[in-house]
């Protein structure tokens, strides 16, 4: 059998890595849309576009198996399927194959403000996205990030510098709206931004510079509009198989027509976690979607079982989540030190994610614990901590 | 340039080339060294590129920091030689030591 994947991204290389490692016995076709071999995508924001040096450090995939005898890297931009015929159809190219996996990810929202000229706009999601932005740093004194997630704030650390003022605003009534209060607050000690949330921006004026908000003007020689991310569900779309929310699969990853499946950011499926139909933007979600679809396409299905995980890293401060909260998702404060500190967030007593900043051994406890199954908040109240919860699970 | 021999999960030793400055996790990586998996791309947030040293390295490093430790804690078979690749910066005098690939990263 002989497969082609849409998108070289985390989801794909995954996938591509587990079916060498498998020993698949056909062909794997990669159409990878970039102009760069597969890299990381968390660097981007964080250390790399602090000192961006040789992209190779950020290379995805092992030499012995990017250049495995059974892959065939296609540098072309896909722009339809076919999926009764096995056909993916790039701008230079056609190819026929038994299976298809879309593995296409997703895109940097964009903002339209008026009057700001496009050379002073910059989103961060790929790799030349982030040399495009390090290339405009230096005549940018004040920086104004859109947006109030990991992502903005990720980016206020890595810009941070002497010269340079960081303004980060917000739509919302809060920043880091995901998050909990007080692990939230506990990332915004730390931002070398002033935030400004319930920010409406009218529109840029060139003359002063500066973006006219419903809180005056704010200086901006340059704009990252970090707002979140939309699917690339285009190609889906077109024949049936998705929607602007995704592309729906069953837990083998499998869409609803037999040749064709969808991993990573993109796939709409079950999650068991938390008992929904839903979209996990992580790279917990890509490896672990790409690694159900390998068993699958090697003969050995096992349903998607994973519970998400994310991590945030801000200058000295890293905060690491387990598990996934609903925005509403009530919050209780379980270990609060000078330098740790982890919230639960739940349900009653069902705890949906554990927050942890600068506490690895908490959040590695609840990746441990959610994989055993539920935790109790009350049972996690009275060991005090997850890790004392997870020995006493285990003796 | 400096060499490391890694040995990988499949027993194969490897020569690894290496800059003054990398992490063992940048130059394996380059190096085709398969098994660490590093699924945070070197950010000490998934204890997923576990190696182990030979005590010939002992006396070249700092001790691991408080969060690589606790990440090391729940790393597959973690030893008192365990580290995470992602954290540990290589220096001339490294030049001709070994250090193994974990056998399973989960």
């Amino acid at each position: 059998m002989n497969i082609g994947i849409v998108g070289a991204g985390q989801a794909a290389c995954t996938l591509i890595a587990e079916l060498v490692r498998g020993q698949f016995s056909g062909k794997i076709l990669v159409f990878n849309g970039e102009s760069y071999r597969p890299y990381q995508r968390p660097p981007l924001s964080k250390t790399w576009l602090h000192n961006p040096t040789d992209s190779e450090l950020i290379r995805l995939l092992p030499e012995p198996i990017e250049t495995h005898a059974s892959l065939e890297w296609i540098q072309d931009h896909v722009v339809s399927i076919e999926p009764d015929q096995g056909v993916i159809a790039g701008k230079h190219g056609r190819r026929t194959v038994d299976h298809i996996v879309l593995a296409t990810g997703t895109r940097a929202k964009t903002l339209a403000i008026d009057g700001l000229p496009a050379d002073k706009v910059h989103v961060i999601r790929t790799l030349s996205d982030t040399i495009h932005l390090h290339e405009a740093l230096d005549a940018a004194y004040n920086i104004v990030i859109i947006g109030a997630g990991f992502l903005a704030f990720e980016l206020a650390s890595s810009l941070e510098h002497p010269e340079r003022t960081i303004r980060v605003l917000a739509k919302g009534i809060r920043a880091l709206p995901k998050i909990s209060v007080k692990a939230a607050d506990r990332l915004l000690e730390e931002t070398p931004a002033s935030v400004r949330v319930g920010v409406t921006i009218e529109r840029y004026d060139q003359d002063s510079t500066s973006l006219i908000t419903n809180h005056g003007p704010v200086p901006a020689d340059l704009v990252i509009v970090a707002i979140g991310a939309e699917p690339n569900t285009e190609l889906a779309i077109a024949c049936g198989l998705g929607t602007s929310e995704g592309i729906p699969t069953d837990p083998l990853m499998q869409t609803t027509h037999p040749r064709v499946s969808a991993i990573g950011e993109v796939s709409l499926h079950t999650q068991p976690h938390l008992n929904k139909v839903m979209r996990i933007e992580s790279i917990s979600e890509a490896n672990d979607s790409a690694s159900t679809l390998a068993k699958r396409l090697l003969g050995a299905p096992e349903p998607f079982k994973a519970t998400p995980w994310f991590w945030s890293d801000q200058g000295k401060l890293k905060l690491q989540i387990a598990g996934l909260a609903a925005r509403n998702d009530e919050e209780t404060c379980l270990i609060d030190t000078q330098t740790e500190r982890v919230v639960i967030r739940h349900n009653g007593d069902h705890v949906t994610a554990i927050e942890a900043a600068n506490a690895a051994k908490e959040f590695m406890a609840a990746r441990r614990l959610f994989e055993q199954g539920s935790i109790s908040h009350k049972a996690l109240l009275q060991a005090g901590s997850v890790f004392s919860l997870l020995q006493s699970s285990r003796s | 340039m400096p060499q490391l021999t890694c040995v990988d999960p499949n027993e194969q030793a490897i020569n690894v080339a290496f800059e003054p400055g990398e992490t063992i996790l940048q130059a394996t990586h380059r190096a085709g060294v398969d098994g660490i998996l590093a699924e945070c791309g070197g950010g000490c947030s998934c204890a997923t590129c576990h190696v182990i040293l030979t005590s010939d390295w002992e006396g070249t490093l700092d001790a691991p920091s408080l969060q690589e430790a606790d990440m090391l804690s729940f790393a597959v078979d973690s030893t008192p030689q365990s580290r995470l690749a992602c954290q540990v910066q290589l220096n001339g005098q490294h030049d001709g030591l070994t250090l193994a690939v974990a056998k399973r990263q989960y």
